[in-house]
């Protein structure tokens, strides 16, 4: 379809991954600050790096598939994300593990979670200002033709 | 996404109760009868949290988030003191004749109780000032 080219045209598939991975993984951040002071409760994340290489893999397919400059992006499923059919993303978070066990069997890491909060907020800001930029420019192409 | 700011406030919502818990034993740490006016000393509350939020508005908050299961009283014997003029010592005859009975309380737990609920809290304003600053800035996609 015609509209398919616009909204599939150069980098807007790979922002909309981007701010679709990193609203998700918002939730699971707040999850864990809201359950700071939980016993028993292991903190579940999904991990960026993963993320970037799955999104750089899909990107080099697409590459050779469609050229540079159009097509769809899909995403190849990982055990922490997998792409739905409308093209959102299922984020299935895994425990961390990684901190020192708290009394009440919790290993929160408060400075650890509060700069993933503070990356993924920076993550989500790029992402979706780089995706207005392409929208404006869309809007000025459409507004000249009119 | 508006999920998202159902989790940061029910982290904030579980944290007052936390507070609220460490106020009432504070205000209650020497009350030695109960809300009947019996000789029956206060004992220390505290909360059990759990995750999942029950009272969010949509389904995601319902899953993510935390919520109080329980305020339970601690079972620990309560704290005796030697004062056998108080009215409410122990009478001739008991095994702890001469000793009024005070709360289970324990001032430094408290406050420590207190200053980590209050830092647990204000990390939960911290996600809810970045899940609204994520939505402002997504709304500014269709501007």
């Amino acid at each position: 379809m015609f509209i398919d080219g616009l909204t599939n045209a150069d980098s807007t598939p790979t922002l909309r991954a981007a701010i679709g991975f990193a609203a998700g993984r918002q939730k699971l951040i707040a999850h864990n600050i809201a359950n700071l002071s939980t016993p028993n409760f292991r903190p579940a994340d999904v991990s960026v790096n993963e993320f970037r290489s799955q999104l750089r893999d899909a990107i080099d397919a697409r590459r050779k598939q469609w050229g540079s400059h159009r097509g769809e992006l899909k995403l190849s499923k990982t055990r922490q994300v997998e792409q739905k059919a409308d093209g959102s993303l299922l984020l299935s978070p895994q425990e961390s593990g990684r901190g020192v066990l708290f009394h009440d069997r919790n290993d929160r890491d408060l400075e650890r979670t509060m700069q993933d909060l503070a990356e993924n907020v920076a993550f989500f800001r790029v992402a979706s200002d780089l995706l207005k930029t392409r929208n404006d420019m869309l809007n000025a192409a459409i507004r000249e033709r009119v | 996404m508006y999920g998202g700011l159902d989790i940061a406030v029910s982290g904030m919502v579980a944290q007052r109760v936390r507070l609220n818990t460490i106020a009432a034993n504070i205000a209650n740490s020497s009350a030695t009868r109960d809300a009947d006016g019996n000789v029956n000393p206060y004992r220390r509350k505290f909360t059990v949290f759990m995750p999942g939020d029950p009272n969010a508005k949509n389904e995601m908050g319902r899953e993510l988030g935390v919520h109080v299961k329980d305020i339970l009283e601690d079972q620990a014997p309560p704290r005796k003191v030697w004062d056998p003029d108080h009215p409410d010592a122990q009478p001739e005859g008991s095994a702890d004749a001469g000793y009024v009975y005070y709360p289970n309380f324990n001032s430094t737990m408290e406050q420590i109780n207190a200053l980590e609920a209050q830092r647990a809290y204000e990390a939960n304003v911290a996600s809810a000032d970045a899940m609204k600053s994520l939505v402002a800035q997504a709304l500014r996609l269709i501007s």
